[in-house]
């Protein structure tokens, strides 16, 4: 299958040309046919009009058997024609002088047109039976006498004539198959152009410049149309992936920039006058924090790459139990919970294995807690749950997280699964991170072919409905 | 000097604070998003503002054009992370007087705070002259005909200030609110003992000469009274 693809110009051209070439195969075997037809009939009516006209020679012989004999000296016929008559008793009153071979020829003995080699050349022999009429004055109209004349004529120069004409019309084709191949390249280059303009326009397409505007023929032409939506409907798609990953890496830089901003202000902070010991100490823990914080958001950037970057399943497809995870999960954050003074309840069934790797599962399930406890007055509680879903036939998993906090207006649910997304605008840093908490938990959840969804009525609460199948 | 500072990521605020603090001695607002900060600049008095671009509420360039809007023509010194061009530019051109990208520099910073906190005042050069004393900023030193006086770090900004307006009477409150914060109206008792300390010591320098400041009853301070320089 290495073979080189031959174009779609050649293949057309060839293909015509093919096409062109059975058709004059055809056209000059119905020519060989119709000339032959045509020449023969005429040659025919002349053979007739020369055998009548031996016929013409038979003379009353004078005797007295009133018999019949050939004139030759009366009869002129071309040279090269050969004759032979006889009566009706089957004697042979003359014959041709070029012809001295047995009478007949071994011609067959019945009446009409036959071919034949006479001398080693090819002719056409008519055959047929006429009758003279001898004494005509004599009483009763005189005597009719039986003849059977046979007659023939080379059919040399009409075979030639058919060639001709044959070679006239194949000569012809011939021609036109030389002609009609550079004409139908031409014209199929000339014809294919809005198909060349249409690549060029695309393979001007950068992510600098997005513009492919197609002629109005692009869109109206029937062949061009379906391609040209194709190519127009790609662009788009890729240009919002284009700038969604260019708002990502934006973003991306503006946090790790103020993280590092962070980090190297404190430690420039330190030096800017002599500090006592204690102070180089505590400056020190505050610099370790911070570049703690930078060390988590490259992680989560990392962590959120990753499940991004493998679309393909993994080998060994990873599956682990939510509800265990659940439960470890609730343990770990516990401490968190207890310092808000915020109540942590978990109703889980058991084996509820999800096809999501261990860490990954310990990942969004703390991302999601840890979002809720951030968003949960003191006083109030966080409840999770996971369970099958009620439609047994589903196979899946359904797992949410509630709070009763202050909610999120409807504007903001859309976004709030976007990288660097701050859910409502007025929190501030200080409580909100980086916003790739609830990123990572969607790459994970669709990673594994779940959904998660985020529904809240401000002032109520927030819950995020996680649904996973089933491993 | 009072700088108001506008800026959400809160290490770095505390960090920004503590620097433009020990280092050249202002006096630092801080607020943690855009609507705050616009309520900051309009209820407060600042030398300078340094404004975060991305901030919760209201973004950097909505603060700045409010400000503008009013015809507050405090420098502003912009932070940023995004350094296109375009950005660049549509800041400059909202008002803005200089921009600074993370991660950037703390000298840096302080320096251009200095820089745009004294051509906010009419200033070119770090050294200020009038008349026989002369102050230099960059090394926080005070010179009154060439005698070296030494002060203290309120002192020092005092006569920064009034060094910035010489002639002009200046309030106590004017003089409190661009020395300390917001909650400058607890200082409000001990400036007259800071005032009165800075007038011995520069006296005390060229003993001959008439007071450097004049203290006029009930309307404020002022920096060589009846003197043409």
């Amino acid at each position: 299958m290495t073979a080189k693809r031959r174009s779609i110009a050649f293949r057309l051209i060839a293909a015509v040309l093919l096409v062109e070439l059975v058709s004059a195969l055809l056209v000059i075997f119905l020519s060989w046919g119709y000339e032959r037809h045509m020449h023969f009939r005429a040659f025919d009516v002349m053979l007739r009009g020369r055998a009548d006209s031996v016929l013409g020679a038979v003379q009353d012989a004078e005797d007295v058997g009133d018999n019949v004999m050939l004139d030759l000296p009366d009869l002129h016929v071309p040279s090269e024609d050969v004759y032979e008559v006889w009566d009706g008793r089957g004697r042979m009153l003359g014959r041709s002088a070029n012809w001295q071979g047995s009478s007949g020829f071994a011609a067959p003995q019945r009446d009409g047109f036959f071919h034949l080699s006479v001398n080693g050349k090819p002719y056409r022999l008519l055959r047929f039976h006429g009758s003279r009429i001898i004494d005509p004055g004599d009483v009763g109209g005189g005597k009719l006498r039986p003849v059977t004349i046979l007659y023939g004529a080379p059919t040399v120069r009409v075979w030639h004539a058919i060639r001709g004409a044959v070679e006239f019309y194949a000569a012809g084709s011939l021609l036109l198959l030389i002609v009609s191949g550079p004409l139908i390249a031409w014209l199929l280059h000339r014809g294919l152009l809005p198909l060349r303009q249409l690549a060029a326009l695309a393979a001007r397409v950068s992510p600098e410049a997005w513009e492919f505007s197609p002629p109005a023929s692009a869109r109206t032409t029937p062949e061009l149309a379906p391609l040209t939506h194709a190519i127009e409907s790609v662009l788009q798609r890729l240009e919002q992936a284009f700038v969604q990953q260019r708002i990502f890496v934006s973003d991306a830089a503006h946090e790790l920039k103020t993280a590092v901003a962070v980090v190297k202000s404190s430690l420039q902070l330190l030096g800017l006058r002599p500090r006592t010991a204690a102070e180089y100490q505590a400056g020190l823990e505050r610099c370790l924090a911070d570049t703690a914080r930078l060390e988590d958001l490259v992680a989560k950037m990392l962590t959120l790459a990753r499940l991004e970057a493998s679309a393909a399943p993994a080998p060994q497809p990873a599956n682990c139990d939510l509800a265990d995870c659940l439960r470890s999960t609730v343990a770990t954050l516990q401490t968190v919970a207890s310092l808000r003074n915020v109540a942590v309840t978990l109703q889980a069934a058991d084996n509820l294995r999800v096809p999501i790797a261990d860490e990954d599962c310990s990942q969004l399930a703390s991302n999601l807690l840890l979002n809720a406890l951030q968003h949960t007055p003191a006083g109030s509680s966080v409840e999770l749950r996971a369970d099958l879903t009620d439609n047994a036939a589903d196979n899946a998993i359904a797992f949410t997280v509630a709070d009763h906090g202050e909610g999120i207006h409807a504007a903001a649910l859309p976004h709030v699964f976007d990288r660097f997304y701050r859910g409502d605008p007025s929190r501030t840093r200080a409580t909100g991170g980086a916003g790739l908490g609830l990123a990572i938990c969607k790459a994970i959840v669709e990673k594994a072919h779940g959904s998660i969804q985020m529904e809240s009525q401000p002032g109520h609460g927030t819950t995020v409905h996680v649904r996973l199948p089933r491993a | 000097m009072r700088v108001l500072l506008v800026e959400d990521e809160v290490r770095l605020a505390d960090n920004l604070a503590a620097a433009l603090r020990d280092g050249p001695g202002y006096a630092v607002d801080w607020a943690g998003d855009g609507e705050a900060g616009d309520d900051y600049a309009r209820n407060g008095v600042y030398d300078l503002v340094i404004l975060d671009l991305m901030l919760p509420r209201l973004d950097g360039l909505g603060v700045l054009r409010r400000l503008r809007a009013r015809q507050d023509a405090t420098p502003v010194l912009i932070l940023t992370a995004k350094e296109g061009k375009q950005t660049i530019i549509e800041l400059l051109n909202a008002g803005a007087d200089d921009y600074l990208a993370k991660p950037f520099d703390l000298g840096e910073l302080i320096a251009r705070a200095k820089a745009l906190i004294r051509r906010g005042k009419g200033a070119a050069h770090p050294t200020l002259n009038a008349l026989d004393v002369t102050l230099n900023t960059l090394e926080q030193s005070v010179r009154r005909a060439g005698v070296l006086v030494d002060l203290s770090p309120t002192e020092y900004r005092i006569l920064e200030y009034l060094m910035h307006h010489p002639r002009k009477i200046i309030s106590k409150r004017e003089l409190l609110e661009h020395l300390y914060d917001y909650d400058w109206e607890h200082h409000s008792n001990v400036i007259e003992a800071h005032v009165s300390n800075l007038r011995k010591k520069l006296d005390a320098a060229l003993p001959d000469a008439p007071p450097v400041i004049e203290t006029m009853r009930g309307r404020g301070y002022r920096l060589f009274p009846g003197q043409e320089s």
